[in-house]
């Protein structure tokens, strides 16, 4: 498996999330209303050092990657580790609609490109019934469109999906994404998950490797289920040629001071570490503070 | 080991199949869902699950323990007597029935048969929420005098043609029943039910037959007066929040989802509290949950479920006699905007 990026910068920050206070989300959300705020930071990060960037796929995320597509001759060496989907687009159709005419609307309606148009008429989703599979694969390629022509070395599964997934113990749709991404993307598959003990055991039964596995990882525990504990242990007894651990969350969003976060994080058997900040300083800071403990 | 059936297989469906699917002592052994999309699906990834489109088979074929019921809410009274004659114990999402007098029936059936009850207003198992009315029981703000509960969502947030469930109120839908509900079960959970509602308004935004917000002033005998505020088509908002602020003798609170803030008038070292403002977040009171979905308290309430089922003694934090309660509030500011909310 090939070495990912140890370490990676995240996107929180840019589109108003915060797991702690809604407040500090709203004032980032406004500082990155203007989209060259988000390019001035990048930059930040890159002079720093980092070469690697994680980015979901929302709405913004479309503008960003043509920026960058744009000028690649600047940053053509950059790595990316896109995640999908934006689930709370899905998340509030669903509530409008319903899931089938959700299904109906975003692989059919709105998607001339796949050149799928000719099935809305046979029926959409009703057309795929039975196939789970396939519509998981056109809603990939429509996710992932926006991240054409980039260096992209993992594609995420968002920990919501994931999650859910996992709870459900279907190994067959496990399979089936991890494949697709590896076969049509040519690029390793990755899992984003808030029970990463949980789901790199189920990886193990099924026979799925060489997977990247980004989950929350912090001192305190935050959002790491079943609990602290079984994280560590999952470390120390992984393989890392099998399952690459990246970590996230690393200071439970501001929970945890910088230098005590990462002192417990360099104590861990994990391969990367993505983190988000917003200013030249905290960017730099982080990075060292990385560096210094690994 | 507890045989459970999940009916109705949207949204909270889903989410709740994964998460008590997780729980060692559960098997799930049949769904319900009127789709047969949904359903096909479910038959061909699950193994050995048995499947039906209506739940009287449900109950008439399978050998359940509990059910949980997902379903539009109109929906909820009928599945729910059908589970109690059969003896099963149901979980049921909110806001429960569409009518306080069936809500009433069904808990008075429920606890005659000492059959586990129990409804989704999942803010009672956040671990904030929690923190919340532990200091308010304790004394820590003093006696309530005032609160503001508010509710904000971007559920609706396009004209779209009324052809669904949310769309009608006989069926349950609209900001009242659908969110409003939360605010207000919060109200009864943290400071207790109104005697009485007044100041009841109701306004459309996108929707064409509900209301998509909602305002009303709830009056104690004892002397609190509180406010709620609620409106389902706040873009502003990435996800549903609460927010409710709590004014006592002795100091206040303020609290979402993600964090509190306490303004005391005088320190109390005990709960370590200083004079003036403190904050506490999420990451100072969460406890963890033995599988994470889509937060921990919709974890917690599932297990709690469970739990209650394992052990009779156990109370439940939000059986079908508090969600009747949450349901007469509902009812009482229906009733004071048709008789005082129009000109």
């Amino acid at each position: 498996m090939q070495p990912i990026d140890n370490i990676i910068f995240g996107d929180n920050q840019f589109f108003g999330i915060n797991h702690m206070s809604q407040e500090k989300a709203q004032q980032l959300s406004e500082k990155f209303y203007d989209i060259s705020n988000i390019f001035k930071v990048y930059d930040y990060a890159f002079d720093a050092g980092i070469r690697a960037i994680m980015l979901n796929s929302n709405d913004r995320a479309k503008d960003i990657c043509a920026y960058f597509r744009a000028n690649q001759a600047k940053y053509g060496d950059i790595s990316w580790y896109p995640s999908i989907p934006y689930p709370h687009k899905y998340a509030n159709l669903i509530s409008e609609k319903g899931i089938v005419p959700t299904i109906n609307d975003i692989l059919f309606k709105d998607n001339t490109a796949l050149g799928v148009l000719g099935l809305m008429a046979k029926g959409g989703a009703a057309v795929f019934g039975k196939d789970a599979i396939k519509m998981m694969q056109m809603l990939i390629d429509i996710e992932i469109r926006m991240f054409k022509g980039l260096n992209v070395k993992v594609v995420f599964l968002q920990n919501i999906i994931t999650d859910l997934l996992l709870g459900y113990g279907i190994k067959e749709i496990f399979v089936e994404y991890c494949e697709y991404i590896r076969k049509k993307y040519k690029v390793l598959p990755g899992l984003i998950t808030q029970n990463m003990p949980i789901l790199k055991a189920k990886l193990e039964d099924w026979g799925i490797e060489e997977v990247v596995i980004c989950t929350s990882f912090n001192k305190i525990g935050y959002l790491m289920s079943p609990n602290i504990e079984s994280y560590t242990n999952a470390c120390l007894n992984n393989d890392p040629t099998k399952y690459q651990i990246m970590a996230m969350s690393t200071l439970a969003s501001g929970a945890i001071p910088a230098k005590e976060a990462y002192k417990f994080i360099a104590q861990q058997k994990i391969q990367s570490i993505v983190f988000g900040a917003s200013s030249k300083q905290h960017i730099v800071e982080t990075k060292e503070l990385i560096n210094s403990d690994i | 080991m507890t045989n459970i059936g999940i009916i109705g297989m949207g949204r909270m469906g889903i989410t709740h199949y994964s998460i008590i699917n997780s729980h060692q002592d559960v098997t799930i052994t049949a769904v319900v869902d009127t789709s047969s999309l949904v359903l096909s699906l479910v038959k061909k990834y699950i193994a050995g699950i048995h499947t039906y489109s209506d739940y009287n088979d449900l109950f008439d074929n399978e050998s359940l323990d509990a059910v949980i019921i997902c379903t539009p809410p109109v929906l909820h009274y009928p599945i729910a007597l059908k589970a109690a004659e059969k003896g099963i114990h149901v979980f049921c999402e909110k806001p429960f029935t569409t009518k306080k007098d069936l809500a009433n029936e069904l808990a008075n059936i429920f606890d005659h048969k000492r059959l586990v009850n129990q409804v989704g207003y999942v803010n009672r198992f956040n671990d904030i929420f929690q923190s919340v009315k532990e200091y308010i029981q304790k004394g820590v703000i003093g006696e309530v005098i005032q609160f503001k509960s508010e509710m904000y969502s971007r559920t609706i947030t396009k004209s779209e043609e009324g052809h669904t469930w949310r769309d009608s109120r006989e069926n349950g839908g609209g900001a009242v029943f659908e969110v409003a509900s939360h605010a207000i079960d919060l109200v009864n959970y943290l400071v207790g039910k109104p005697d009485k509602v007044t100041g009841s308004s109701m306004i459309q935004i996108y929707s064409k037959n509900v209301e998509d917000a909602v305002n009303a002033t709830f009056l104690y005998k004892k002397g609190l007066t509180g406010t709620i505020n609620v409106n389902w088509s706040d873009e502003s908002y990435r996800k549903p929040t609460n927010k409710i602020e709590i004014f006592g003798s002795k100091g206040k609170i303020l609290a979402d989802q993600h964090g509190f803030k306490v303004f005391l008038k005088k320190e109390l070292p005990e709960y370590q509290l200083r004079e003036g403002w403190n904050t506490r977040y999420i990451t100072d009171v969460f406890k963890p949950v033995p599988f994470y979905v889509r937060g921990n308290e919709f974890t917690s309430q599932l297990y709690h479920f469970i739990d209650c089922i394992n052990d009779e003694q156990k109370t439940n934090l939000c059986s079908f006699r508090s969600a009747t309660n949450t349901l007469e509030v509902i009812d009482a500011i229906f009733n004071d905007f048709e008789q005082n909310g129009k000109f």
